[in-house]
């Protein structure tokens, strides 16, 4: 085993993920055996069985189970991302050191005199690029593998290799390695918290005072062993996603994770609004998924694979192309039509605005192809169903179409304008689940998969990738600011947060995206989990309005979640400085060459200062000034160590997590650094002068957006700390802004109007349709044949069943009286034995008799 | 003396009638064993009359002397006030006499009725035995009284070289009896002739060996673990709790 | 006075058949019934000894299977006979009217 992983250190992964769905299945055995056994707890054995799956009172058997499943998830990843790292510098190292000898003999190569002399340097020539090949594949063969999975028949394929292969696989890079890491050290750290904040769950009878019924509050068995039971699976599902090498696996742990997140929202179910926002959470993601599907199946149908790395090598030119007239690898080579040359063949020219993007060939070496290029005249010939060494073509509008399509499934997800509106009603579940799935990771899955399939766009999708982003940042953000719920205020803020990271990928800042990814996972669960130990501390209050003076009473929760909000503020230093800042540079890289986009860097940078706003405005509400609840405040307490150690941790974390050699320097963080070793080449494609300009003006962007942060902090000191400003006063003045935000822009209204309304009519319509048309047919069918039936009842049970019962009940007579002859004395069977030979020996003799009659 | 023959048979008979049916009716068990005493005793006169001495003297010694002695010991054993009259009902003794009457008339009727076929010994072999049976006079080929006394301390004698499986010569013949007889008897007078059943018998009388000793070893050996078994399953035992 | 043919044999080992199992039948006394089987043995005994006579052919087998009835009905009393003295001292009696585990 720990040979296997050795050599194949990629492995580590895959058992990372697999630890936590290994602990589902165990606990969801126990479960099911627990079931089993109940109806038999009275019994002697069944008791013994029943206790020993966890009796009546939930055990904390099961939080163990996934708590050490996922530590040891944590320990795996951990020792595959140092691997990677470890490797990788020396990887690069080698890899460079063998192209510079590459080059070194290519020349050797141009200046050689003599046959013999020109033959040999080309024969090292050819060993050189060999070994360069061999330190790629394996390289490639440590950190990837793919699996055959399914495999299908479609008819009429002239290639049959090309999509016929469904195939599971996974592959490593900096981007996910790091992701796992996070992932899992979040998770361990909110298993370690649920334990100690699901602890009520762990009574016989919870009483949901939320919940009312006929007599009183609902009493229920406590459902400690259920959550850590969706938690576990939540997590197989999550690194299953950010594992894999195709969108297809990822679509399957998509709605993985999408369950997870209905389950755990709808956690106490009986709560008729938990239940909606559950609803709601899942209804609303189907609508992405809508997309992502269509995006998969255009994926599949033009490229007929889902391996990303096929995929992005067929659509975009390859790296090494560099003597035709496409001066960098990795674009999408727009073509319009010639004519066509040949049966299944077409010729078509380059052309910028050209309305099909060519299809490069599966099997081609990137570093010698010269498929299109200025010898042909910037021609290229397509096939209608390419071989693995021809060119083909799709339509440049259904390449948009398929990056929308995937986009709308990550705007779902993660909860970006439009379909933003489940995330803050999702704050129903427990605040571990909030803290997990709807901040740290699940959410942030959107903007993976947006950041995975970055070369599946095209510019315009970017651009709606941008626009939604900064749309979302501001939208989320003035609402985060009136809301007072705790919880509401945190879903808006990541809500925006997610904005900032597709406005990053948008622009073209794939790793600052991420990175902004990899903080904010680290600063939202710090709030979340923060928020979780207030509202436990002051037992299930989550109106700020009641809170106050609160660090009095919870010291370490006020001091960690000040480190949040100091990060997510982007205060220097704190990680969330570092990747804000970078989004902004990114931001302002773009609107420096399109200036027509300089919304895209406004919003943010606005945004910026409403941040720090509302994060220091929910800080003071809570923990500064007085109590303005004395009942809330005088019952307040600190939590148990199980909740303030995660804290603790996130909270040093959140500071430091970015930190690089020179920690004073915004752009010098090592995450980013790391983050970067992944980023496409299409990102440099695609934005090399945005980029340039990005990496200008990045500190010239620090110091706006910490301009911006200092007057949101004064200004929210002003009106929560110093209560210069009355807040009440200044709400009062700006009523209808403040009704609106509240409101939190209509957006629930206005769908409620335009979708769900008319659904419902054309609902209840269909529902008369089926009850006064169709279900007349159907009832007089059943009428008919409730007749039929009648009579056929009739005729069974009369002479059918009365044959059989006659001939049973004759055979059950004449066994009873038999019975009576079963004396069980000796002497009355002695008795029938010579009887039986009598009547026998009588019997034969009339036979023989009458035969000798005859 | 041959008057003397039918006259012990029904006396020997009616013995043995009356007791086998005196122990059927008794109920009480030590009378029952009693009429069994007199039947076995009966059976061996008969054994006698049928020149079978040597089955007859068994009979004696090992039923009357050895079975019957035990049975004596298991009713004194087990024969305590109650059960020594253990009746049934009424009912029951109707139902097992008309059975009984009727399995005996089946049987009487059946065998009153058989006709039997024996092959007969040579002329000169015949001449020594007793006068045919009257139901030879009115064809009935039943074969009757062959002989009286003087055989049967010959017979006694055969018995024992079967045992041993002794082959017969011929001059022995005489005494030994029809046992070797080789020849197919020719049909006496009044006789019909030998029918086709008859023939097909003549191969079985040129048999030359015939041993008993493996059967009557393997008897023996079968009486003794009889006695092995029943000295295990009879022993004292302790009695198991609440037994 | 006739002289005693064949069937006057065998109608008294008929007899002595129909007695025993008679005997077998009414009795409720185990040993009782052990009498029976003995008197059906000699009933077949008588048979096979009347049968010896008669038969020329079966001079030898008959008297030899008649020794061996004799014997087997020695062994066969003193198992019966064991398993009776068992039964007694199982149920304390030798009523087999109590052994009624084969009553439907």
């Amino acid at each position: 085993m720990l040979d296997f992983l050795q050599s194949n250190p990629g492995y580590l992964f895959v058992l990372a993920t697999l630890l936590p769905l290994a602990s589902f299945l165990l606990v969801l055995v126990g479960f099911v055996l627990w079931c089993v056994f109940r109806p038999y707890r009275e019994t002697e054995y069944g008791a013994v069985l029943y206790h020993l799956f966890g009796g009546d009172a939930p055990g904390r058997t099961p939080a163990y189970m996934a708590l050490a499943a996922i530590f040891l998830a944590f320990l795996c990843s951990a020792t595959g991302f140092g691997l990677y790292t470890s490797g990788f510098y020396h990887h690069e190292k080698e890899l460079q050191a063998q192209e510079h000898a590459v080059g070194l003999k290519h020349d050797a190569v141009l200046h050689a005199v003599g046959e013999d002399k020109k033959h040999d340097t080309e024969k090292e020539l050819v060993e050189a690029e060999d070994a360069v090949t061999e330190i790629k594949a394996a390289w490639k063969n440590k950190w990837t593998a793919r699996f055959d999975w399914i495999k299908v028949h479609p008819s009429g394929q002239s290639d049959p290799e090309r999509g016929t292969i469904i195939q599971l696989g996974f592959r490593i890079d900096n981007l996910n390695a790091l992701m796992f890491v996070m992932v899992t050290f979040i998770a361990t750290l909110i298993h370690l918290f649920s334990m100690g904040y699901m602890a009520e769950e762990l009574a016989p009878t919870v009483a949901d005072h939320q919940v009312h019924t006929e007599d009183g509050h609902l009493h229920r068995r406590g459902r400690f062993g259920r959550f850590f039971l969706y938690l576990s699976l939540f997590c197989f599902s999550m690194l299953n996603l950010i594992l894999t090498d195709n969108p297809f696996q990822i679509f399957i742990s998509w709605e993985l994770v999408g369950i997870c997140s209905y389950l755990l929202v709808g956690f106490y179910y009986e709560r008729q609004s938990a239940s909606n926002a559950a609803n709601k959470a899942f209804i609303v993601n189907r609508v992405g998924d809508a997309g992502f599907i269509i995006g998969l199946i255009i994926i599949w149908t033009y490229v007929g694979s889902f391996n990303f790395e096929d995929v992005f090598r067929q659509i975009r030119s390859p790296q090494g192309d560099a003597q035709g007239i496409l001066t960098t690898g990795a674009k999408f080579v727009r073509v319009s039509a010639d004519g066509e040359v040949a049966s299944g063949k077409q010729s078509l020219h380059i052309d910028p605005n050209g309305d099909r993007v060519v299809l490069f060939p599966r099997e081609i070496v990137p570093e010698h192809y010269h498929g299109v290029s200025p010898e042909r005249g910037g021609h290229v010939e397509v096939a209608d169903s390419p071989k693995k060494d021809e060119h083909g073509s799709m339509p440049y509008w259904v390449l948009v179409v398929a990056g929308l399509g995937v986009f709308l499934g990550c705007v779902g997800k993660s909860a970006q304008f439009p379909l933003h509106v489940w995330l803050p009603d999702a704050m129903e579940g427990p605040t571990p689940v909030s803290a997990l799935i709807h901040a740290a990771t699940m959410v942030a899955a959107g903007v993976y998969l947006v950041g995975r399939c970055f070369p599946l766009f095209t510019p315009e999708v970017l651009l709606v990738i941008a626009y939604t982003g900064a749309i979302t940042l501001f939208v989320a953000a003035t609402v985060a600011v009136v809301m007072t719920d705790i919880k509401k205020v945190l879903a808006y803020s990541t809500v925006s947060q997610l904005g900032y990271m597709m406005l990053a990928l948008g622009v073209g800042g794939w790793s600052a995206g991420l990175f902004h990814l990899m903080t904010h996972a680290f600063f939202k669960a710090l709030l979340f989990l923060g928020s979780g130990s207030v509202i436990y501390g002051c037992h299930h209050e989550q109106d700020m309005l009641k809170m106050g003076g609160l660090w009095r009473k919870m010291p370490i929760t006020a001091f960690t979640m000040l480190a949040g909000v100091l990060a997510i503020s982007g205060i220097p230093t704190f990680s969330g400085w570092y990747s804000k800042d970078a989004v902004l540079a990114d931001a302002i890289g773009y609107v420096s060459v399109h200036r027509e986009h300089t919304l895209l860097f406004l919003l943010p940078l606005v945004t910026a200062g409403i941040t720090t706003f509302y994060m220091f405005r929910m800080w003071f509400l809570t923990f500064a000034g007085k109590p303005r609840d004395l009942h809330v405040y005088e019952h307040a307490h600190e939590t148990p160590w199980t909740m303030t150690v995660p804290l603790i941790a996130l909270g040093i974390l959140s500071w430091v997590v970015a930190w690089g050699a020179r920690f004073w320097d915004a752009s010098q963080s090592w995450l980013e650094h790391e983050i970067h070793h992944a980023q496409p080449l299409a990102v440099a494609a695609n934005f090399a002068q945005e980029q340039n300009n990005a990496r200008n003006l990045h500190d010239m962007v620090g110091l706006l957006a910490l301009g911006v942060v200092a007057v949101g902090l004064v200004f929210a000191a002003l009106v929560y700390y110093w209560r210069a400003l009355n807040a009440g006063e200044t709400k009062e003045q700006f009523a209808t802004v403040h009704r609106f935000l509240s409101n939190k822009w209509y957006f629930d209204e206005l769908y409620s109007v335009l979708l769900v309304r008319p659904t419902l009519v054309v609902a209840h319509w269909c529902k008369n349709v089926d009850l006064y048309g169709i279900d007349s047919v159907l009832h007089a069918v059943a009428h008919a044949t409730k007749w039929v039936s009648w009579l056929e009842g009739r005729f069974d049970n009369g002479v059918i069943d009365g044959l059989a019962n006659l001939l049973g009940n004759t055979t059950y007579k004449v066994g009873v009286s038999l019975r009576n002859m079963q004396t069980g004395y000796l002497r009355s069977y002695v008795l029938f034995l010579v009887l039986a030979v009598v009547g026998f020996v009588v019997a034969l003799s009339y036979v023989v008799m009458a035969a000798a009659g005859q | 003396m041959d008057f003397l023959y039918p006259i012990l048979f029904w006396l020997l008979a009616a013995l043995i009638g009356v007791s086998a049916v005196a122990m059927v009716v008794t109920q009480n068990i030590v009378r029952a064993a009693t009429w069994l005493l007199f039947t076995l005793a009966g059976v061996a006169g008969i054994f006698f009359l049928l020149s079978a001495d040597f089955v007859g003297a068994t009979q004696l010694l090992v039923y009357v002397g050895g079975t019957l002695v035990l049975v004596v010991f298991g009713v004194m054993l087990t024969a305590q006030g109650p059960f020594i009259n253990l009746k049934i009902a009424a009912g029951e003794w109707a139902i097992a006499a008309v059975v009984g009457i009727g399995f005996f008339s089946l049987l009487a009727f059946t065998l009153i009725n058989a006709k039997f076929d024996f092959p007969v010994p040579e002329q000169s072999q015949v001449a020594t035995t007793a006068p045919l049976a009257a139901g030879a006079a009115d064809g009935d080929p039943l074969i009757g009284d062959k002989g009286t006394g003087h055989r049967s301390l010959a017979a006694s004698v055969v018995l024992g070289e079967a045992l041993l499986g002794f082959e017969k010569t011929a001059p022995e013949a005489a005494v030994t009896g029809p046992r070797d007889v080789m020849a197919v008897p020719a049909p006496l007078p009044g006789m019909p002739p030998p029918s086709s059943r008859q023939a097909r018998l003549v191969p079985v009388l040129k048999r030359q060996k015939m041993a008993y000793l493996l059967p009557f070893e393997i008897v023996s050996v079968h009486l003794l673990v009889v006695l092995i078994g029943a000295a295990y399953l009879a022993r004292s035992k302790r009695r198991r709790g609440g037994a | 006075m006739d002289a005693v043919g064949l069937t006057p044999f065998l109608l008294l080992g008929a007899l002595l058949f129909v007695c025993g199992t008679l005997c077998m039948a009414t009795k409720r006394n185990a040993i009782g019934i052990l009498m029976g089987v003995e008197l059906v043995l000699n009933g077949a005994t008588v048979n096979f000894v009347a049968f010896a006579y008669f038969n020329p052919v079966f001079e030898i087998e008959g008297q030899i299977f008649a020794l061996f009835v004799i014997v087997l009905a020695a062994a066969e009393a003193a198992v019966a006979l064991a398993i009776v003295l068992n039964f007694y001292n199982n149920h304390s009696t030798v009523d087999v009217d109590t052994a009624e585990e084969l009553k439907g």
